[in-house]
């Protein structure tokens, strides 16, 4: 018991720890802002403390811990221990497992109620468990593009990371750029076949906000690692020709039937070309204009000369 | 309500979205009154102000790029606005520059206060070194208006009219800045 005790107050003590670290936990999901996400958290941040007795023994101090973050209260630790496991499942994670297991069924069946219906059945629910979602795949095909964004962010932080400890080199930009939207569309190629019809489905305008998001944020995070520091307009040109050169390269890859999509990189590599060529041209034009400029105020200010105008006030 | 609804940390993301606009909008207006006043009697405690909003528009590009937040879409916009109203004000003579110095540094202190309060609220500890840049670049700002102030801002034409129309465009450029 008294073990139970010491337990306690350690875990409590760890906890009251992490109570700084609790705010700087990144609320991307925070369109859900269940409690359970929560919950999913609060073990993610509790692993460090191994043994899984430990949690059991952190939830009572749980509950007389202040507001933390500004997600809503707390309903699940309200002091009555034991009645709630930290085992069970919230209804985001719950639908999170069956739509990661239905990927496996989408080049048969499409992105469909089918393609979930068979993933929950993997999983041992009910095929009613479709139900849970939209019948047009919207939720299916949104997971999948929001696991390859991530996915793609884990990859470019480890390249990152190889290039900072000095074990790769650093790569020019416009191959970056090139390695990054081929390692990106890349994850299509399973599903590749039924790709077109998820496109459409994320156009509809129930969903454009959503994958416009999904989209404008992968793009942020590619020119995030290529290293763009831009804090003036180019920060929006420099999004905005990326996006175009991945829209493009992508629906070529919908039509591309050579082997390896060889023609699709080739697009790419070009396209990327295009995008440095133009930032070039545009670099020259706006020296000529500032060349020109300075010629015009030279001679505005020899006129002034000329006319006695350019006196000390 | 921000464009970008990815953004980790939406409080940072506005505050410093809006003050990098500030601190470039300052500078262009510095400039613009640079190039009519440049030179006057008063243009070097003009170039001198100017240089020190130069520093913290520097300071907020770091911190931009630090903390991945996107530069408001307005920035061209306040790029022109800043120039002309400082040259417009020039134009009505060195008292109109000081009282359009005075009255933009006054909105800019106000806002600056504004920020530090909500920090303080948030989470002090967290926000430390933020919290230490804006009260250093508020107390600046507030020197900018007191040399405005020293230099016959008041004396100038039109000067509570010029003033309150100036702070409406502050207000206005701030929420915008803010939010696109």
């Amino acid at each position: 018991m008294a073990a139970a005790g010491g337990l306690r107050s350690a875990g409590w003590r760890l906890w009251r720890g992490r109570a700084v670290r609790c705010q700087q936990y990144p609320p991307l999901r925070a369109l859900q802002a269940s409690a359970a996400l929560r919950r999913a958290s609060d073990e993610h941040r509790k692993e460090p403390l191994g043994s899984s007795t430990q949690q059991h023994f952190d939830s009572p101090p749980d509950g007389h811990q202040p507001e933390q973050k500004p997600q809503g209260p707390h309903p699940s630790y309200t002091g009555q221990g034991g009645q709630e496991s930290e085992d069970y499942e919230s209804e985001e994670q719950l639908q999170h497992r069956i739509l990661t297991a239905a990927l496996e069924f989408v080049p048969e069946h499409g992105w469909t109620a089918e393609a979930i219906a068979e993933g929950a059945k993997t999983l041992g629910l009910s095929v009613a468990a479709a139900g849970l979602f939209h019948s047009d795949g919207s939720e299916l095909i949104l997971h999948f593009v929001s696991e390859c964004n991530t996915k793609l962010s884990e990859l470019l932080r480890k390249e990152q990371k190889l290039v900072q400890l000095g074990e790769a080199e650093k790569k020019p930009l416009d191959e970056f750029l090139r390695d990054a939207v081929e390692a990106r569309l890349r994850m299509l190629i399973p599903y590749i076949e039924k790709w077109p019809q998820a496109l459409s489905v994320l156009l509809l305008p129930r969903n454009i906000p959503s994958s416009l998001n999904l989209l404008t944020s992968m793009i942020d995070d590619i020119w995030h690692y290529a290293g763009d520091q831009s804090t003036d307009f180019n920060w929006y040109t420099r999004r905005a020709v990326l996006t175009g050169i991945y829209n493009t390269t992508e629906l070529v890859m919908m039509q591309d039937s050579s082997p390896g999509f060889e023609d699709t990189w080739r697009f790419l590599e070009n396209r990327v070309a295009d995008a440095m060529t133009m930032s070039n041209t545009a670099s020259q034009v706006q020296s000529t204009g500032e060349a020109v400029v300075q010629g015009l105020m030279g001679a505005a200010v020899t006129i002034k000369n000329l006319a006695g105008l350019n006196q000390r006030r | 309500w921000t464009l970008d609804n990815w953004s980790q940390n939406p409080v940072i993301d506005r505050i410093l979205r809006v003050d990098h606009a500030g601190e470039f909008g300052a500078n262009r207006i510095y400039a613009g009154q640079m190039a009519v006043l440049g030179r006057s009697s008063v243009g070097p405690l003009i170039q001198q102000m100017w240089n020190q909003e130069k520093d913290h528009l520097k300071k907020f590009n770091e911190l931009m790029v630090a903390y991945r937040v996107r530069p408001t879409v307005l920035l061209p916009f306040w790029n022109v606005a800043g120039f002309v109203l400082g040259a417009g004000s020039a134009l009505l003579g060195k008292k109109g520059a000081m009282a359009c110095t005075v009255a933009v540094e006054e909105s800019i202190s106000e806002h600056y206060n504004n920020q530090i309060r909500t920090l303080i609220e948030e989470d002090p500890e967290k926000y430390k070194e933020l919290l230490q840049v804006i009260k250093q670049f508020r107390d600046d700002e507030q020197e900018h208006h007191d040399i405005g102030l020293e230099h016959d801002a008041e004396a100038a034409p039109a000067y509570s009219v010029l003033k309150t129309a100036i702070q409406l465009g502050c207000k206005v450029a701030i929420f915008l800045s803010e939010r696109i």
